[in-house]
């Protein structure tokens, strides 16, 4: 299809782009101070609404009573405009993360106040001024990471939730507390670095939260349910485990069912793919190689997930493979053009891997799909001479 | 064995009802789905960290368009303020094509405008010593010759070749039907055949 020329010219773009190297900073200045701030659009059209609204009771100002007119104006405006304290309407409790405030406020948070209610553990967060930008994020553990050294703080629990207050600063009594209640066991401070301040809330189980917001004093409130005694586990995404570097193939590493990433990142010249074989292994797993042409693995992330639809990486092109669970491998640092020259869709129709295809090879990163019949547990092998990586994925 | 899955996500969307960003989980990046809600949200940090993650591609593929870093630099400026500003055109795609659709276009137009005044003077003869010399004879090298493309068949070359994107996608990209991308991209080949003096292969 593509000729000898086509291939020059495919060659000499990638090596024009290349020379631009790195995003320059004074651009990613530029851009930043270009964005100006932007009021929420939702009120956008409900502003219109009221503009007209004025407009025409103005226009009926030589009709009417002017008495009339100002009430019809105030009823109406006030049907259009949500008024600044909604009644907190009891939303449906989510079990993944929430955000919101209103972005570039700065307020000093002044209290923390916890309570347990019927069905629910409140935590109030009070402030001084506007409620500031925030998230609250489920996660499967009661470890939190300090903001600033690193450092990990074990709350009581065994899951919890993390709250990010940005342009917020402690207030006095915003004390960590304690309040052992049915959900809520321990919160503490966890991050208060560049106006930045987090919360760590340590959970008693893994449990569903909602959070709104009151005005007058403004208030953050998040309510943890407790109606349900035993909650699936949170969706916050599961950290990838660096597996250890280059176990010999003696030592095999356990099946896990985590996600995986490893390899060596690649300088400036990127690592060439070469073939890519799927083979059933009689110990009891499918294995996935993919051979590159010298140097080390590049730096790879082995990534499970729910379906068998991929996006390919440049046309953002939806494909969905055979099974009915996928895996991307995603190569940093790597080059499928113009070395690999095998088939990019493979379809071994194997008991677990069912079909593999490249989604991407485009700006250094070479991914791949692949379809699974069922979630499986896997591990990950780094060999050299040729250097390849295995990705065995366990069979039934 | 189904424990530590991040799975789950379809029957139990925790954000029924919303956008639908989380329930489409499964194509995008969890962390980019949260970065692209809150700078719908109008955080600019978020924004920025989708800068970050696109700027060089957004870059990389001005440049070869316009053939000019300064003109790339300010084309790639244009394209995130305008993605700043139009959050809400992103339905449920991931925000690389989008982003390039945006930076392809204005590519185009930087261009347009840039030369407008260039173009005018090439049709009154006066000042074309500024254009680069076209010599028959001279065979081009790859740049020389891409240098000379229209802009609109640059960006055909560079969303096929250096892209990868199919035919039908790159039409997308540039909002034009297909037909009309395949002779562009034909007649962009044809040219930098002639201009670098290259055969084209029989069969």
């Amino acid at each position: 299809m593509s000729d000898k020329f086509e291939r020059e010219l495919r060659d000499h773009l990638h090596k024009e782009a290349a020379q631009t190297s790195q995003f320059p900073r004074a651009l990613r200045s530029r851009i930043a101070d270009g964005a100006e701030p932007r009021a929420r659009n939702r009120i956008a059209p409900q502003l219109a609404l009221a503009g007209a609204l004025v407009l025409i009771a103005v226009i009926a100002l030589g009709v009417r009573n002017e008495k009339v007119i100002i009430t019809t104006v105030r009823t109406g405006i006030g049907k259009i405009i949500p008024t600044a304290t909604p009644a907190p309407t009891p939303q449906p409790f989510s079990c993944s993360s929430e955000s919101g405030g209103t972005v570039g406020q700065s307020s000093a948070l002044t209290a923390i106040r916890p309570a347990g209610h019927t069905g629910y553990d409140r935590v109030v967060f009070d402030f001084n001024g506007p409620i500031p930008s925030y998230d609250v994020v489920g996660q499967d553990s009661s470890t939190f990471l300090n903001d600033a050294s690193g450092q990990s703080v074990r709350l009581e629990g065994t899951a919890g939730v993390k709250i990010i207050l940005r342009s917020a600063d402690p207030g006095a009594s915003s004390q960590d507390s304690q309040p052992s209640l049915t959900a809520v066991r321990q919160i503490a401070q966890i991050g208060n670095f560049e106006h930045q301040l987090s919360y760590g809330i340590g959970l008693a189980s893994p449990t569903c939260f909602r959070t709104f917001e009151l005005s007058n004093p403004a208030r953050l409130v998040i309510d943890f349910d407790t109606s349900r005694p035993s909650v699936t586990p949170s969706l916050a995404p599961a950290p990838a485990p660096t597996s250890p570097p280059s176990p010999g193939p003696s030592s095999l590493t356990p099946f896990t069912c985590t996600d995986h990433s490893g390899g060596t990142a690649t300088g400036t010249s990127p690592a060439h793919l070469t073939q890519v074989r799927i083979a059933h292994q009689a110990a009891g797993y499918d294995r996935i190689v993919f051979e590159f042409a010298g140097g080390p693995v590049p730096s790879y992330t082995v990534t499970r997930q729910a379906s068998t639809h991929f996006v390919k990486d440049a046309s953002g092109q939806e494909v969905a493979l055979q099974g009915s669970a996928g895996l991307k491998v995603a190569f940093h640092g790597a080059a499928a053009y113009p070395t690999f020259t095998s088939s990019t869709d493979q379809t071994p129709g194997l008991s677990v891997v069912q079909e593999a295809e490249q989604i991407g090879d485009f700006e250094g990163v070479v991914s791949w799909g692949v379809g699974l019949s069922q979630r499986s547990c896997m591990r990950t092998l780094e060999l050299s001479g040729p250097t390849r990586l295995a990705i065995d994925i366990q069979t039934p | 064995m189904g424990e530590g899955w991040a799975g789950g996500v379809e029957e139990h969307s925790p954000l029924q009802g919303r956008r639908n960003v989380y329930t489409m989980g499964m194509l995008m990046d969890p962390v980019l789905g949260r970065t692209i809600e809150r700078w719908r949200d109008g955080d600019r940090d978020a924004f920025q960290e989708v800068v970050d993650r696109y700027g060089l591609q957004v870059l990389r593929t001005a440049r070869l368009i316009l053939r000019d870093p300064a003109l790339a630099e300010d084309a790639t400026q244009e394209t995130f303020l305008k993605a700043w500003r139009q959050i809400a055109s992103l339905r449920d795609e991931e925000p690389g094509p989008w982003l390039n659709r945006i930076a392809t276009n204005e590519a185009i137009s930087t261009y347009r405008r840039r030369h407008r005044f260039q173009a005018l003077a090439e049709r009154f003869g006066r000042f074309a010593g500024s254009k680069r010399e076209v010599s028959s004879e001279a065979r081009m090298d790859l740049a020389r010759a891409l240098d000379q493309l229209k802009p609109e068949q640059r960006a055909a070359v560079v969303l096929h070749y250096y892209q990868d994107l199919s035919v039908e996608d790159a039409a997308r990209a540039l909002c034009i039907p297909v037909d009309t991308m395949k002779s562009r991209l034909k007649t962009a080949l044809r040219r930098l055949r002639e201009l670098t003096g290259t055969e084209e292969e029989i069969g």
